[in-house]
């Protein structure tokens, strides 16, 4: 997990395939890439067997291309859709049992800290609305409350779309699903709300129709978790099976949900604005801390 | 025999917006050809659902791409298949977190 695992044994470049040639010659390790640029370098997710045309692997590439440091970064899933494209990718990828994802990240990122105390080493979660919100939710719940430094993204389509359509606690009231035939009861849980209680450093929401706006809060919310706290980002992702969603009308409905109950959020704590403006930068997070700085006194 | 997504270079080489590079859901699928100035797709990565078409029609406005039966690809875009495709990134800056 460096730089040097991009790399093939000399002498036996020529005999590896082109698509892992690409990857050291023309990937992003060690180089600074982004959205703007997709298309012009080899990016580290492979094939994989989603769904055509589904926003979540769409959201999943973005938010690869975002990290920070791919090469010092591991990613945790769990059974559900998305692992199916981040066990493709040539990113180190744990895979939790269902529902375990925070505990082992958790583990993950303290044994990191312990083993690499010089290093950077990003963990990054990636899992379902089921996976975080249901049957993960104590596991997610406690690692904010003792404020685990790595990063959770909820791959959020408002269905347990592996499993062929059942609710889960993110699916929205009245909606009728395949295995939810008489429509659900509740209301979506409100997991950014939570999160901030719980303790996050830094909560985003965010579709996948505003590629530029996923990349600076998955950079951020990584950033972020290196030194101040937890961070938590909620994607939505739609289903285009579970919600017949015609592939070519993905985008159009993200825009439409993006309307009706999915506008950009973001919180982040004054701790975190002054550890972005100082450690990395952050032209706008500079200013507002000086201005709270001369209201205080 | 399957749709693919096919770009007309004519059309998208006017502007080259790069829109749908970054909203197509493969990876890796639709890439930008820096000297010829048009997106082109690696057709053996392409799942023919057809974002890319929405996206340059109705918010690129240029209606470059259309989907068309693979055994129906112009020459020139048949041939862009994985292996046969090359990346152009000589403005790639080193990340300052790995210095
Ligand atoms: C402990 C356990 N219970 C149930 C399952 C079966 N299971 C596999 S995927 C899945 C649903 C995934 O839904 P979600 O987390 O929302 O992800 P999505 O597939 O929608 O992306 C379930 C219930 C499992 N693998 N493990
Ligand atoms: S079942 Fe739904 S969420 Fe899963 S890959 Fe297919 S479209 Fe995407
Ligand atoms: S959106 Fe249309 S015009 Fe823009 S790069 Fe793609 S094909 Fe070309
Ligand atoms: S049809 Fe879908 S998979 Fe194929 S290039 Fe267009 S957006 Fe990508």
């Amino acid at each position: 997990m460096s730089l040097d695992y991009v790399k093939a044994t000399p002498g036996f470049e020529k005999y590896m395939p082109k698509d892992y040639r690409d990857l050291i010659e023309h990937g992003p390790f060690g180089k600074k890439v982004s959205v703007a640029q997709v298309g012009t370098f080899k990016e580290v997710l492979e094939e994989h067997p989603m769904c055509a045309g589904c926003a979540m692997t769409l959201f999943i590439r973005l938010s690869l291309i975002a990290l920070p440091n791919p090469e010092d970064t591991i990613t945790v899933g769990t059974a559900g859709c998305g692992r199916l494209a981040l066990s493709q990718a040539a990113i180190p990828f744990v895979y939790g049992n269902y529902g375990d994802t925070n505990a082992v990240a958790s583990g993950l990122k303290r044994g990191l800290m312990t083993r690499f105390p010089d290093k950077t080493k990003d963990v990054v979660v990636m899992a379902g609305d089921g996976g975080l919100a249901d049957i993960g939710f104590s596991m997610l719940m406690h690692s904010w409350f003792r404020k685990e430094k790595f990063t959770t993204i909820m791959l959020d389509n408002e269905v347990y779309g592996n499993t062929g359509g059942q609710e889960s606690g993110m699916t929205n009231k009245g909606s009728v699903l395949k295995m939810a035939p008489l429509g659900k009861k509740f209301e979506k849980i409100d997991m950014p709300d939570l999160a901030k209680t719980a303790g996050c450093a830094y909560v985003a929401v965010v579709v996948p129709n505003n590629p530029r706006r996923v990349e600076q809060s998955i950079k951020k919310a990584v950033l972020i978790a290196r030194e101040v706290g937890p961070t938590y980002i909620q994607a939505y992702t739609s289903c285009n099976i579970e919600y017949a969603i015609p592939t070519d009308k993905v985008m159009e409905d993200a825009k439409n949900v993006e309307n009706d109950r999915y506008q950009f959020k973001e919180y982040i704590t004054e701790d975190a604005k002054q550890y972005l403006a100082e450690k990395w930068g952050y032209k706008e997070y500079a200013k507002k801390a000086i201005q709270t700085t001369e209201v205080a006194k | 025999m399957y749709l693919v997504a096919n770009i007309d270079p004519q059309i998208c080489g006017a502007t080259s917006c790069t829109l749908c590079t970054q909203f197509c859901p493969e990876a890796n699928t639709i890439q930008y050809d820096k000297v010829r100035k048009t997106a082109f797709v690696a057709v053996d990565r392409c799942k023919g659902c057809a974002q890319c078409v929405w996206v340059c029609d109705n918010m690129a406005k240029h209606h470059a791409i259309k989907m068309i039966m693979i055994d129906q690809l112009p020459e020139e875009f048949a041939s862009k298949l994985t292996k046969t495709m090359s990346y152009e990134q000589e403005d790639l800056k080193s990340s300052p977190i790995n210095k």
